[in-house]
């Protein structure tokens, strides 16, 4: 099952990413990051525009001058760029045997269901608390209504290449939010032979990043004891002021 | 799970059959008579400024770490945002009640001794209560990806009516309608307050051993040339800086053979 259609070269990635440059003036933000908007002529996830088109006609109707809740400008285009890292080269390099290489880190949300679970898959990687193998159509349900899902790709052009680019799936994480205040970072993970280079680290700054620009600012995140050490060198703190995570328990 | 499943539905169906009689036993144990209130997970039914309201006599901030006033107030909540977070939210509980109900309650007036089916109350019940009627006095919600994992926030009852099972109440609803749907990852970010309540509610620590973690970098001292900060609540936290860093500051490593 494929969220997107995966793309063949950088170069054509980087047409793309004007083009949705393009398409960000809707006035409602909580538009813009829904992946599923991002694949032109498809319609997937949630069915938001009848309840943004709601809460419109009722805010009309307050006083309040808040400009979260403007309809009438879009948001200035110098601001939009700022906070789209849509697409970004993080690294090149050319191996030994004369392979360029390029790491994309994208937060379009592109991503191949089957490339999650190979990628989930592989031994050591070591970002994730715990993660059974789960059913298909769940993380693919997951990914969809996730409000963030970035991911890193390792695009490989071989040496003197007329041939075509490989693309592969080498980090993915992601982070469900409601839009306004909380998020939750889940299932970071990093490809093992890709890991110890700053990747993970890079992933998750990215997140933060995007989510802070966006004024959301209760960040959480539920990490396994491998890796706390990980995640308070990017500034999380464990058991912030006595917070903490409790989880349901079916009662039999 | 399935079993999960049955044992919740069957709990439900239980509460639905004789409602009079639990409420009538907790009754006699609180001294106080039953609040008759409605439960609705229709998020239209939520007027954001009675919700505003809601969460500002509750003295809540949908801030983790919010900032106070100093006689201990917490500043009102953002109504766009407010707006925002209802609309993706995936589960919105509301609990309602008839404002003439709530006035006789907290004027302390002992109803325990006036029969439930006199026929004040049969004629009461049998008109549908107006819109501007209801109150909300209690609310929660969830968001959830829709398909592993979903988190509980901002449950709050109107303080007065708080410690009658309400927010049970309102946990449960969620929970029910999250398993419903196939979600069984559910979690909540609980301050020391909250965290009894949770209990109470069937919340546990996590099975898998892991840290609850937020993000609480802030800046230190003054702000060097490329550091932004985004304000929440009396956080400053500090915004990592942008791929440019990155790309200086990485080293390019070792290729590695694949």
């Amino acid at each position: 099952m494929h969220l997107g259609a995966s793309v063949a070269s950088s170069a054509s990635s980087l047409c793309r990413t004007h083009h949705l440059a393009c398409r960000f003036q809707d006035p409602d933000r909580s538009w813009i990051y829904r992946h599923s908007e991002l694949i032109p002529g498809k319609r997937r996830g949630k069915v938001v525009p009848l309840r943004a088109n709601f809460w419109e006609s009722i805010k009309s109707g307050f006083g309040k001058n808040d400009n979260t809740t403007q309809v009438v400008e879009p948001p200035t285009s110098i601001e939009e760029e700022e906070t789209l890292p849509l697409e970004i080269v993080l690294l090149e390099r050319t191996r030994p045997d004369g392979t360029f290489e390029q790491i994309i880190f994208s937060s379009a949300g592109d991503v191949d269901v089957y490339d999650v679970q190979a990628l989930c898959d592989k031994d050591n990687w070591i970002f994730q608390v715990g993660w059974p193998r789960r059913p298909l159509g769940k993380i693919a349900a997951s990914l969809k209504n996730s409000y963030l899902v970035a991911t890193l790709h390792s695009i490989c052009r071989p040496s003197g290449s007329e041939v075509n680019d490989k693309k592969q799936l080498i980090g993915m994480a992601r982070a469900t939010s409601d839009h306004a205040f909380n998020a939750t970072i889940w299932d970071v993970l990093v490809d093992p032979s890709y890991q110890g280079q700053g990747l993970g680290k890079a992933l998750v700054e990215q997140l933060i990043r995007t989510l802070l620009k966006r004024d959301i600012g209760n960040i959480s995140l539920f990490a396994d004891n491998k890796v706390v050490d990980f995640y308070q060198n990017l500034g999380f703190e464990a058991d912030p002021e006595g917070i903490k995570g409790m989880f349901w328990y079916p009662r039999y | 799970m399935a079993i999960a499943c049955a044992a919740v539905y069957s709990a439900c169906f239980a509460s639905a059959a004789f409602p009079l009689a639990r409420s009538l036993n907790r009754s006699l144990k609180a001294g106080r008579p039953p609040l008759p209130i409605s439960i609705s997970a229709n998020p239209s039914h939520v007027d954001p400024l009675q919700l505003r309201d809601l969460l500002a006599a509750a003295n809540y901030s949908c801030h983790r770490f919010p900032a106070l006033s100093p006689d201990g107030r917490v500043e009102p909540t953002d109504l766009g945002k407010l707006h925002l977070a209802l609309s993706h939210s995936s589960i919105v509980v509301s609990v309602f009640c008839r404002s003439k109900f709530l006035a006789e309650d907290d004027c302390g007036i002992c109803r325990a001794d006036v029969f439930p089916f006199s026929l004040e109350n049969l004629l009461g019940s049998a008109v549908p209560a107006s819109k501007n009627d209801l109150q909300m006095v209690g609310f929660g919600r969830a968001v959830s990806d829709g398909g592993l994992t979903a988190s509980i926030h901002d449950v709050v009852v109107n303080p007065p009516l708080q410690r009658r099972g309400i927010g049970r109440k309102i946990v449960a609803q969620i929970t029910r309608i999250l398993t419903s749907r196939g979600i069984y990852d559910i979690s909540a970010l609980c301050s020391e307050n909250e965290r009894l309540f949770f209990n109470a509610c069937g919340f546990g620590k996590d099975f898998l051993g892991s840290t609850t973690m937020m993000y609480t970098r802030t800046a230190s001292g003054c702000l060097n040339n490329n550091e932004v900060i985004q304000p929440a609540g009396r956080m400053l936290l500090l915004v990592p800086p942008g791929q440019e860093q990155y790309m200086t500051t990485v080293n390019i490593a070792q290729p590695e053979t694949l």
